[in-house]
């Protein structure tokens, strides 16, 4: 990628993380450290939600520490490092997702604990349907049905809810983290915005979910 | 209350979208908030959107423990005394390759400069060499009165190679 200075000089005067990797770049290891203490949260908590397993989140948000370091001497201001940081966050999770596809005993996809078998987004429909009673949902069953949710995106539709959501990140750099164009990014979330309604509608309405 | 969906749905969703992410602009902002001002269904649907986004805030975040930062730490340490190694173990191989073009390059240079020079300044002593089987049989061609008798003793062979001791 070919970066001007100025907006070299831009980002490494507006976003103190890429003032950070410019250490790093000069092997300042507690430059490295500081970085990885401010980011190691936040990655693993996007890396598990795309990934939906906690072991996996932690060893591939490894993977991008040591892929940060390695290439460190080419690093050039050239986005965020937060953008920088997800994009290769991006590959390392896709080249994950590669090698699961190749063992097919792994699923990716994250279904909340359920020891009927249906998943909690089967029952949602029967609650929606009115065919089961309902009780008022307490907050572990309203987390593992918004993850359920979450997990019925995409990957695509999924990363860019969770940059956006988690991240903060705009439609640019959303679109820059995952190499395509911000109006791809807007149609993208649109699109994820009305599954997610759509799957969440029964308990928008009054918070309830089928009685076990 | 169910309003969906409205005929539009796909631009109306992007618009609302968009509107809740904050990336539409200024005038683009003043026609939607114009449109939820007088149409409730528009309305209705951008609060069950914002509902479902805002229910994205229940998932859980993530506390990694000591462990994983410092088996993070130890693994970038590692990276690092590798990537040292690879550097000090590519450094005799790198000198000696650089010598060897050194040699190939001086090599080439030379024999370049050769041809060229011998192209430009021809060598003196090839014209002696032409004329050798002349030079070493002056003496006759100096007794000899004319050109007719020196063709004479030619065809006789006197002058062929190897003969001019017989001759003497």
């Amino acid at each position: 990628m070919t970066v001007s200075e100025s907006s070299a000089q831009r980002y490494e005067l507006q976003d103190p993380d890429v003032r950070l990797m410019l250490e790093v770049r000069d092997d300042n290891a507690a430059a490295f450290d500081e970085l990885m203490l401010r980011y190691q949260n936040r990655l693993v908590t996007v890396l598990e939600h795309l990934v939906g397993r906690r072991e996996q989140a932690e060893d591939l948000a490894q993977e991008v520490f040591l892929r940060v370091y390695r290439a460190r001497k080419r690093y050039v201001a050239g986005a965020k490092f937060s953008t920088w940081l997800y994009t290769i966050a991006n590959h390392v999770a896709a080249n994950a997702r590669r090698s699961s596809s190749r063992r097919p005993e792994v699923n990716l996809t994250v279904r909340p604990n359920d020891s009927t078998g249906a998943s909690a987004l089967d029952k949602m429909a029967l609650a929606a349907s009115g065919a089961m009673p309902t009780r008022q949902l307490d907050k572990a069953e309203l987390r593992d049905i918004v993850r359920a949710a979450l997990g019925e995106l995409n990957e695509r539709q999924r990363l860019a809810v969770l940059l956006s959501k988690f991240e903060d990140m705009s439609y640019a750099d959303i679109a820059a983290t995952m190499e395509m164009s911000p109006q791809a990014v807007k149609s993208l979330l649109s699109r994820a915005r009305v599954n997610l309604k759509q799957i969440l509608e029964p308990y928008l309405q009054n918070g309830t979910r089928p009685s076990e | 209350m169910t309003t969906d969906p409205l005929p539009e749905s796909v631009e109306l969703h992007e618009e609302l979208a968009a509107y809740l992410d904050g990336e539409l602009d200024a005038q683009a902002v003043k026609r939607v908030e114009e449109r939820l001002g007088r149409d409730p269904a528009y309305q209705a649907e951008l609060q069950r959107l914002e509902r479902a986004w805002d229910l994205l805030d229940r998932l859980p975040r993530a506390t990694v423990n000591e462990a994983f930062t410092k088996t993070t730490i130890e693994m970038v340490a590692v990276a690092a005394s590798e990537d040292a190694a690879a550097v000090q173990s590519a450094w005799p191989r790198r000198q000696r390759r650089q010598q060897l073009l050194g040699g190939l390059g001086v090599m080439a240079a030379g024999l370049l400069g050769f041809v060229v020079g011998h192209w430009l300044w021809p060598s003196p002593n090839e014209q002696l060499l032409r004329d050798l089987s002349v030079l070493e049989n002056f003496e006759l061609y100096y007794q000899a009165d004319n050109i007719d008798f020196l063709r004479l003793l030619d065809e006789q062979g006197l002058f062929a190679e190897g003969e001019s001791d017989h001759a003497g």
